[in-house]
């Protein structure tokens, strides 16, 4: 039997944009905004992106990895469920990630919209349990180089 | 690290002290460097040191970083300590989180050039 093992991990991003909470708000509310920050890049082809905004509601995006990806050709998919939405305040979303047909990780996204003298500060809480299924050695031979890489890309910045 | 991400939760202490010592780690760029040089063959800290323009010194403070993320794992034989990648460093899970918080970062950039734009109404 294959060893299943589960990591939780939270992490924590926080952004401040010159914009008011309502138009921030609106770029989640409103899909075809959503979509266009959403969804787009990440080296894949995207296939489904249907979303119901509200209490209760579920959204679903569907793409297609990348030739550049460690698993070029397989759906990576993303189910959501609003679990809690205060316009221009908050929005609380569970949601899951999915390779091919294998569960990756199950988390807790927190969305928070705080007004400011100069627009909004975003602050996005992520609490999720990963499965680390059959896929870790492949991961870890594919992963690295690109995580590097992704990562440079993303500290580099000021 | 960017200043704008922080983490301020307490779950799985031990592993999530890993993750932020890994970004931490890797938020630099002369370490970055040393690691991906690494990840080719193992080297000497002299070595290491040459191609880049900074002191043995400051290269020894960088390993020293990149060893307690689990990065890097170095030994010493006689007078030449050699330093090697820990290929434990980041186990599969960890990868994905790290891969998540990325992807979520790029999200909230093309988010902020949405929001650049003029507000059409």
């Amino acid at each position: 039997m294959e060893e299943r093992t589960v990591t939780h991990g939270t992490f924590v991003i926080e952004r401040s944009y010159a914009v008011a909470p309502e138009r921030v708000f609106a770029a989640f509310a409103d899909p075809a905004k959503k979509r266009r920050w959403f969804a787009g890049g990440e080296g894949s082809e995207m296939e489904e992106f249907e979303m119901d905004f509200r209490v209760g509601g579920s959204e679903r995006t569907m793409r297609r990895m990348g030739p550049q990806t460690p698993f070029p050709g397989v759906a990576l998919t993303n189910d959501s469920y609003y679990e809690d939405i205060v316009p221009n305040r908050r929005v609380v979303f569970a949601y899951t990630m999915s390779l091919g047909d294998r569960r990756v990780s199950a988390s807790m996204a927190t969305v928070e919209f705080v007004r400011t003298e100069k627009g909004t500060d975003l602050i996005f809480t992520d609490q999720g349990a990963y499965f680390e299924a059959g896929d870790g050695p492949k991961m870890r031979e594919g992963g690295w180089s690109k995580l590097l890489e992704g990562l440079a890309k993303e500290l580099a910045r000021p | 690290m960017s200043g704008r991400a922080r983490s301020r939760h307490q779950a799985a202490p031990s592993r999530r002290v890993n993750i932020d010592r890994v970004f931490h780690a890797l938020g630099d760029p002369t370490r970055r460097a040393i690691v991906e040089r690494l990840s080719e063959r193992p080297l000497s800290v002299s070595s290491l040191a040459q191609p880049l323009a900074i002191t043995l010194a400051a290269v020894v403070q960088h390993l020293q970083i990149l060893e307690l993320s689990g990065l890097v794992h170095s030994e010493k034989v006689g007078r030449v300590r050699t330093c090697r990648i820990e290929a434990a460093g980041l186990s599969a899970a960890e990868q994905w989180i790290s891969e998540r918080r990325a992807i979520w970062e790029r999200r909230f950039d093309r988010l902020g050039d949405l929001l650049a734009e003029p507000d059409e109404k």
